[in-house]
């Protein structure tokens, strides 16, 4: 008897999913692919529900990415890409709504303009990527993404004595490949005739693959994209790493050759739970922004001997940035590029409706207290508006919206990135420090790196100069155009 | 007959002394493993020896009985020690081990269809716990259920088939099989019953239709769950079809189609391990390639194939279960089967590349190894009893070459990551278990009269 009402209560079920699924056939709903994936992903037919979709990490992953920002999920989405390789990824992000995180907070421009080989290089391949994007992101079953990307050049502005900089640049860009012209005074003058250019002798324009986009948006499509790709996000915050030891021999440290230490598993603890996961894992790689440096030292970089290259940290800290958001009625318009001033302080415009973004970067010896995400409007009085309308005469009469603040995760040696792999730690993997260029590098990041783990060597773009070498050695690899 | 079989329960014994439980096992199964071979019997004759009531040896299942008692210590040398786990479970571990080899050696050397049937049953329970319980992923569960009701399913037919067969001759012993004779009530029934009664063993075997359960099997189970599994466990199926073979002996319409039927899933499952991404998959699927082979042959049920069937069902338990214990070796150190992440050792593991190279060879059948003396015995069996089926065998092997060489090149000798590869080295633990996976090849080929059969 309870068999046969468990029988009709099954076929319920079996035809209550059906129907459903024909409504939503008919009624033109958009994820008609939900139940083929199902059926494809076959491990839903015999293991019991909550065991599916759980919220713990597995016992074993393959890669295991430390934050889930923008590099972390497109580290994710390079190595679900490559398809024939099979790996198993995991993607360990402590903040769902990413409150913090510098990849939602940041203003989300790209450009060109850098005086490092490799960081132009990185970035003319993301804003191919970007452009594309349609293509390489899109969700069966879903609409495209839409970055919202605004193709507007960036405007290097300099004055006398800063002159040659910019041309050295220039060269370096162009050797690169980079369509960037140079604009003289009177140019300048012809092409912004609502710029003041008083002081400014020349000026850097972009004129293809800059302008800027909706960072939430990249971040979105990727990890959505990677997602259906595979790979596996969890809510939870990485505490402790075990290592094996295995003959842990002291090395020569002028050579980087490994010694017997393995990154064997991570520590994850679920958030608003006492439980922790040992998560063992093959290779695991560090995208945690500004709070990477912590974590290197849960790892002991930076707390170790000398003769296992563990004696300097990662040096990477997080530091705040304010952005402001103002309207002003006689604006420029839409040849309104990302304008740098000689002072150090930008400004672009946003949207149509005559508003615009603006910043700066504030002084080594003025800078804000990492405290908490709070704005201090009287560093939009005292640092940039002069500037602004100092540089633009109509921004003397504008109008503070809003304003926001989010984290540079500032690579203390040199301002410039830091990927590769710890010389200590040969299958921890590094993708940090960008100083507050790591959204438009981001794409080509994540090519590379899962370059490394799947073919040992970086193939597309070499970017060995950036390794944590030179932070041990500390030798920086200077960037001059730091905004 | 009996000294193994008290050998074989006193280990089991052995289990509840406190200390020195590996170490005291493996010795007790070398012993036993020592024994066992006084059960070779080379005169090349059908003759049974250790004649007991219900026990007996002959020389088809004399190598399969070497065979299990040679991988028992073998498979306690692979898996040292079940890491993080109280005593009572490692003494499990261990007692279930032991109860999946004591079946096995009932199950060879049986006289009754019956008693057979019941102990091949029986290595079911022990090999399911070992994959649910001491699996590593999640995904061992599914693994547990295809495993368990594939084979049940296989076998029901099978125990309605031995009641007939039962009830039609009134006896189930099986050195008087040949002599039998089974009426069939219309032509077709024939067939139908000697389909139901192989059906058992071609998916414990696996052929291609029935082989799902085996990947995820392999893979998900402990490293000395796969060694068994791939070594001794699949050869139950090869050793079934040929004792129940003697009761068919003109079945022609069915067994032709089935003939096909497994050398096309020999072809296909040799393509599809050059896509496979895990390195257990690859070998678990080399399995099913090399036992659709000899379910082939045994099928032909020619002197030739079946010769071959043996020879390759010795050679590739240990060869299988030698890469088993290889890709181990890897995997407790790396934590991952990917190849494209286990790559590149040549320059790292110092002597294993050699052990990698021997059996990758013996795998795509190497001469003089006895891979390639049973795979040719029964391609040549088979091409004589239908030309049409040589191109496909011969693709099938090519591709067995290629996908051994993957094993081998992208293990060994792929560019490497030179910044991760901090390992331990391979301790001689490993090299001996290696070396004796491989040393018997070398003793088969001076003395191949041992794993072949009579000749009629």
């Amino acid at each position: 008897m309870l068999k046969l009402g468990r029988c009709v209560h099954l076929l319920a079920r079996c035809t209550n999913q059906t129907s459903s699924f024909a409504r939503t056939l008919a009624s033109g709903g958009t994820d008609i692919t939900k139940p083929f994936r199902q059926i494809r992903d076959g491990l839903s037919w015999t293991i019991p529900k909550d065991l599916q979709n759980s919220d713990r990490p597995p016992g074993e992953v393959d890669v295991l990415i430390i934050g889930g920002g923008a590099m972390g999920s497109s580290i994710a989405y390079f190595l679900k890409a490559a398809r024939k390789a099979g790996v198993s990824v995991a993607v360990v992000e402590r903040d769902s709504g990413y409150s913090m995180s510098s990849t939602v907070l940041s203003v989300g421009s790209i450009r060109q303009q850098f005086s490092t080989p490799e960081n132009i290089y990185m970035s003319m391949y993301s804003a191919q990527f970007i452009k594309n994007v349609q293509e390489h992101l899109q969700v069966e079953g879903s609409d495209p993404p839409d970055l919202q990307f605004n193709d507007q050049g960036y405007l290097f502005l300099a004055t006398k004595d800063k002159e040659h900089i910019l041309h050295e640049n220039h060269i370096i860009q162009k050797n690169c490949g980079a369509k960037v012209e140079l604009m003289t005074q009177n140019q300048l003058k012809k092409r912004f005739p609502w710029m003041n250019t008083d002081n400014v002798t020349l000026g850097s324009y972009g004129l293809e693959n800059e302008g800027w986009l909706d960072p939430w948006s990249l971040l979105k499509s990727f990890k959505e994209k990677a997602i259906d790709l595979g790979a596996k996000y969890y809510n939870a915050e990485v505490t402790g790493f075990n290592v094996v030891d295995d003959d842990a021999k002291p090395i020569d440290p002028t050579q980087f050759a490994p010694n017997g230490r393995r990154l064997n598993s991570v520590m994850v603890s679920m958030i608003n739970s006492p439980e922790v996961v040992e998560v063992k894992s093959s290779y695991v790689v560090l995208t945690a922004g500004a709070w990477s440096g912590q974590l290197g030292k849960l790892l002991g970089i930076g707390t170790g001997p000398k003769e296992e290259n563990l004696h300097m940290p990662i040096p990477v800290e997080p530091r705040k940035r304010y952005v402001y958001f103002f309207h002003c009625p006689e604006g420029p318009g839409l040849e309104c590029p990302l304008l740098i001033d000689p002072s150090g302080s930008y400004v672009r415009r946003e949207g149509f409706g005559g508003n615009y973004l603006c910043g700066k970067s504030p002084n080594e010896c003025d800078e804000p207290s990492c405290e908490d995400l709070n704005v201090n409007y009287d560093f939009f009085d005292t640092e940039i508006w002069p500037n602004l309308a100092h540089r633009i005469p109509v921004m003397e009469k504008l109008k503070v919206k809003s304003a926001w603040a989010g984290y540079y995760d500032y690579n203390c040696l040199d301002q410039n990135a830091i990927i590769g792999s710890h010389p200590a730690y040969g299958n921890f993997l590094m993708a940090t420090g960008f100083s507050g260029h790591g959204i438009q590098q981001s794409p080509a990041v994540g090519k590379l790196v899962s370059e490394k783990i799947l073919a040992g060597e970086f193939q597309t773009i070499d970017v060995s100069k950036f390794g944590f070498e030179r932070c041990i050695t500390e030798t920086p690899v200077l960037e001059r155009c730091v905004i | 007959m009996l000294t193994l079989l008290s050998v074989s329960i006193s280990t089991i014994v052995l289990i509840n002394v406190k200390k020195w439980n590996w170490n005291a096992l493996f010795v007790a199964l070398a012993m036993m493993t020592f024994l066992s071979i006084t059960t070779v019997n080379n005169s090349g004759s059908a003759s049974w020896s250790f004649l007991s009531h219900s026990l007996a040896v002959d020389s088809l299942s004399a190598p399969l009985i070497i065979l299990s008692c040679w991988l028992a210590p073998l498979c306690f040398l692979a898996q040292n020690v079940v890491k993080g786990n109280s005593g009572s479970l490692q003494n499990g571990f261990l007692a279930l081990t032991c109860s999946i080899i004591f079946f096995l050696l009932l199950t060879f050397s049986s006289l009754n269809i019956l008693s057979f049937f019941i102990c091949f049953e029986a290595t079911l329970i022990p090999t399911l716990v070992l994959i649910t319980r001491w699996g590593a992923n999640v995904e061992r569960l599914q693994a547990g259920t295809y495993f368990l009701f594939y084979t049940l399913f296989g076998s029901l037919p099978l125990l309605v088939s031995i009641v007939l067969i039962s009830q039609t001759t009134s006896t189930l012993m099986i050195p008087i099989s040949e002599i039998v004779s089974l009426q069939g009530n219309t032509f077709f029934s024939i067939n139908i019953w000697w389909v139901i009664t192989i059906v058992a063993f071609l998916v414990k075997m696996p052929i291609y239709g029935f082989h799902l359960w085996l990947p995820k099997a392999h893979v998900e189970a402990p490293v000395a769950g796969s060694m068994i599994l791939a070594a001794i466990l699949l050869k139950l199926g090869g050793y079934g079809i040929i004792r129940m073979n003697a009761y068919f002996p003109d079945v022609t319409t069915l067994s032709a189609i089935l003939t096909v039927i497994c050398c096309w899933g020999a072809l296909i499952t040799s393509i599809l391990c050059t896509r496979q991404t895990d390195l257990k998959a690859l070998i678990a699927y080399s399995s099913v390639g090399h036992m659709s082979l000899v379910a082939a042959g045994t099928i032909v049920f020619s002197d030739w194939t079946i010769s071959g069937a043996i020879m390759l069902m010795v050679a590739h338990g240990l060869v299988s279960s030698a890469l088993f214990a290889l890709a181990n070796i890897l995997y407790e150190r790396t934590h991952t089967r990917n190849i494209f992440i286990t790559r590149g050792f040549k320059m790292i593991t110092v002597l294993l590349p050699f052990w990698w190279l021997i059996s990758c060879a013996a795998n795509l059948g190497l001469p003089p190894l006895p891979n390639l003396i049973g795979e040719l015995y029964i391609i040549t069996g088979i091409i004589s009893w239908s030309i049409f089926l040589a191109p496909i065998l011969g693709v099938a092997t090519v591709f067995g070459a290629i996908y051994s060489l993957l094993i081998y090149q992208s293990t060994n000798t792929q560019s490497i990551v030179l910044s991760s590869m901090n390992f331990s080295e391979i301790s001689p633990r490993e090299h001996i278990l290696i070396l004796f996976h491989l040393l018997p090849l070398l003793s088969i080929i001076v003395a191949p009269n041992s794993c072949m059969v009579w000749s009629n």
